[in-house]
């Protein structure tokens, strides 16, 4: 859980991009590791096959610096999309605090985008956490394909978006949708911010 | 200060910026509203039992009693 501490004036946010394979949650953090600043950069890990699917997870973290006095740290993972890597999954999933759900747009990758939400579901069931109440962004990827291979937003948002949450259009390719979403997640996750429970003496 | 920390970030320009920009604030926020709520409840002094209208100790013989007790 997302916690504040104010003893080491220190904020830590786990946020995981969730998604069927390639769906286009490794590009969403290869966009926003490029809009780094220099000083900002840290090293994004990424284990790739060499075909260039994630192997195990991704992961950037997104060391914001220092806010209202306190070290401010996002850290970014996404999670292998096919469906044999579901132990890999669970574990990048403990201890999330917001979850980004990239839906492949194409019309033919509906039944994966769904496969993949029932089993964002489960694991998190799993992990002892409610799906139904834990921040999540959705976002409807590709747009920038022709329109004929797409699915409307509307009909992604109906077969997908049980919890009408946000959604959002991108082009992770472009970068377009990608720090709307980040925006929208951070600050959905910001705001179920917490202090540590006091420690009994 | 979250003030500050945007126009530092606007400077900067570019979507990472305009994010943190955003967040900043949202921070800021969201870190004033949990503050109080760690500070400990200020300590209450124990007062001395005083009766309100006589301005004596009610708990004298007590006090007493256990003087002579200690005593002994």
């Amino acid at each position: 859980m997302s916690v504040v501490n104010y003893g080491t004036r220190e904020i830590t946010c786990k946020i995981v991009y969730y998604g069927p394979g390639r769906s286009g949650k490794t590009t969403n953090l290869q966009h926003i590791y490029s809009q780094l600043p220099e000083e900002r950069k840290g090293k994004m890990v990424s284990l790739a096959t060499e075909t260039d699917r994630t192997l195990f997870f991704d992961f950037l973290p997104l060391d914001l610096g220092t806010i209202s006095g306190f070290a401010t740290r996002f850290q970014l993972y996404t999670v292998p999309g096919q469906v044999y890597y579901a132990a890999t999954r669970k574990l990048v999933l403990q201890g999330v605090d917001g979850v980004v759900f990239v839906a492949d747009s194409q019309s033919r990758q509906m039944p994966e985008n769904i496969e993949s939400l029932q089993d964002l579901h489960a694991n998190l069931a799993d992990e002892g956490l409610d799906p139904r109440t834990i921040p999540l962004a959705m976002q409807y990827n590709k747009r920038d394909l022709p329109a004929g291979e797409i699915s409307a937003v509307e009909e992604l948002d109906e077969t997908l978006n049980f919890r009408a949450v946000p959604f959002f259009s991108a082009s992770a390719i472009s970068g377009a949708g990608v720090f709307e979403t980040l925006r929208s997640i951070a600050s959905m996750v910001l705001s179920r911010l917490s202090a540590p429970a006091p420690k009994e003496s | 200060m979250a003030a500050a920390e945007k126009k530092g970030a606007e400077e900067n320009g570019g979507e990472f910026a305009e994010f943190m920009a955003d967040i900043s604030q949202e921070i800021a926020q969201r870190v004033e509203s949990l503050e109080p709520k760690l500070k400990p409840p200020p300590e209450t002094k124990k007062a001395t039992p005083v009766s309100q209208d006589s301005g004596l100790i009610p708990e004298w013989e007590n006090v007493v009693d256990r003087m002579i007790e200690d005593m002994r």
